[in-house]
């Protein structure tokens, strides 16, 4: 245990991603990748989790005196920074990464042997809702590996039995025979859509009322791009913060802002690109692994949620929520997040959703406006937490000096992840 | 003229690069100094339907359309066993060869 904390103690103090390739250089070592792979996968996560905090900065630097100024002009307090997939950084920067990939997997295997699952977790990538919330509770808890280890591996757990439930619906839906999607807030939106798509069926008039995916995609498509949502986003938020308060009317300010916003739009997703890319040795590694010593079991090999977003209801539904989640996050008293980073995961949100309304965009959008209700006051909530952790692995630590806080709704708002954190913080943590 | 094959998936982040891993290093493996293998959004795929240089399309997910190249399913890569994946690989060279 000493020499143990020592170690995690002197990782930590070399920052995220050179930790980060430490670790997976060691892990590639021991699910034997190769040295080769090994020492490039390693490097590969390590520079994009560097680049992610980069982009980040820029977001936060752009952002933050943004609604602070709404705030003082206006008095609308939607002062938290929307920093989504950022998460991500913490999900592969924190210090027990590597023990609850390895925990994760053990319990995995036990829970398969009693036959407590039929979940094969072995796409690593998408333990990072996992590996996020144990960083909240690592940082909630003031630097306990272990408690986020546990509150990790509970979530995973939890998320191999809600895959259970869903991948039947999901490999008919997609014609995808033997997968299962375990991923964070996408299954918990299959979930919730049972039981609404139950009553919605039962309303006379909403029943059959559909639109058409490829009318709404040729119309409003544009709106679904990351880069021009963002720049509108920028634009609309500079408006209120910066309208009018200088000789050009603010215009350089606002349309400023819009590009950052618009660079954060397309640059984020890029850099949680490149951390994957190092990690795929070692998931294909453990595929391999798993899948041999499975081969006579009816099991759902886990795969990562983008593979649900191929039914063209799924962009359209998306297209028409954005503006609604917005206005519905700009409206609704005590949600002090305006989503923009965050509506990246709503694509996900709706693929999970249509296999349960047959691809019915009015449905769909119902059931995600819905859904997003308590991501908006679960992520202003576990705001505090959410800060703590960037705070603990060094990152922005002048701004949040300063007052600055970071949610999203991914992991922030995750209802999850967000009971979980309730239940340690019951038992004094 | 090269030729080109893009692997498609919904968000570009993680089960696209999989798929392409594999098959660069096959590609490489079989010699094909002039084959291109590229990672898109599905949502991009327009823009590339119209190269003449494309001759496949690797997806990761359903697609509910036709295309006119060949297409194949990538979900083997992702959670396939060796001789799974072995044998779609197969299937892909083969494709390429005829082109």
């Amino acid at each position: 245990m000493g020499f143990l904390s020592t170690f995690v103690a002197w990782l930590l103090s070399l920052g995220s991603s050179l930790m980060v390739m430490i670790v997976l250089i060691i892990l590639g070592l021991v699910f034997r990748v190769g040295w080769q792979k090994a020492v490039r996968g390693g490097i590969t996560t390590g520079v994009g989790l560097a680049g992610l905090f980069l982009v980040v900065n820029v977001i936060v630097s752009a952002l933050q005196p943004a609604v602070a100024a709404m705030a003082t002009r206006f008095g609308i307090t939607k002062t938290l920074v929307d920093v989504n997939w950022a998460d991500a950084g913490i999900a592969w920067g924190w210090p027990g990464v590597a023990g609850l990939i390895v925990s994760l997997l053990v319990v995995n295997i036990l829970m398969l042997v009693l036959k407590l699952t039929k979940t094969l977790w072995v796409d690593v990538w998408s333990y990072w809702h996992g590996s996020a919330l144990a960083g909240f509770v690592w940082a909630m808890s003031g630097g306990n590996v272990w408690l986020g280890i546990l509150a990790g591996v509970l979530y995973l757990v939890a998320g191999s039995l809600m895959s259970d439930l869903t991948a039947k619906k999901y490999q008919e839906f997609n014609d995808m025979p033997g997968i299962g999607v375990p991923c964070g807030t996408t299954v918990q939106a299959s979930l919730f859509a049972m039981p609404v798509v139950w009553v919605l069926d039962r309303i006379p008039g909403l029943k059959d009322w559909d639109a058409s995916p490829d009318g709404i995609k040729k119309r409003f498509g544009l709106m679904g791009e990351p880069g021009v949502l963002g720049f509108l986003l920028g634009v609309i938020i500079g408006i209120f913060a910066y309208g009018g308060t200088a000789a050009d009317l603010g215009l350089a300010q606002i349309l400023g802002l819009g590009m950052n916003v618009a660079l954060m739009m397309i640059i984020l997703p890029r850099m949680v690109s490149i951390i994957a890319e190092g990690i795929i040795p070692i998931t294909l590694s453990i595929v391999q692994y798993m899948r041999e010593r499975f081969k006579d079991r009816e099991i759902y090999v886990a795969v990562d949620c983008a593979v649900l977003l191929g039914h063209p209801a799924v962009m359209a539904s998306t297209i028409i929520a954005f503006p609604l989640l917005v206005l519905l996050s700009a409206l609704l008293p005590g949600v002090n997040m305006l989503p923009i980073a965050s509506l990246a995961v709503v694509p996900f949100w709706a693929g999970a959703i249509v296999p349960y309304t047959k691809g019915n965009v009015v449905k769909t959008v119902i059931v995600i406006l819905l859904y997003a209700i308590p991501f908006m006051y679960l992520s202003t909530l576990t705001a505090t937490s959410h800060t703590a952790a960037f705070q603990m692995m060094g990152q922005y630590g002048a701004e949040i000096g300063k007052g600055l806080k970071l949610a999203s709704w991914d992991m922030g708002g995750d209802i999850l992840g967000s009971i979980i954190q309730g239940v340690f913080h019951l038992f004094g943590v | 003229m090269g030729r080109l094959i893009v692997v498609a998936c919904g968000a570009g982040i993680n089960t696209s690069a999989i798929a392409e891993d594999s098959i660069k290093e096959r590609v490489i493996q079989e010699g094909f100094a002039d084959v291109e293998v590229k990672r898109i959004l599905m949502a991009d795929i327009e823009g590339y339907l119209g190269r003449s240089d494309l001759i496949m399309v690797v997806s990761m997910m359903k697609i509910f359309r036709t295309f006119h190249v060949p297409v194949f399913q990538g979900m083997p890569f992702l959670i396939g066993t060796k001789q799974e994946k072995d044998a779609l690989l197969d299937k892909i060279v083969d494709a390429v060869k005829k082109t």
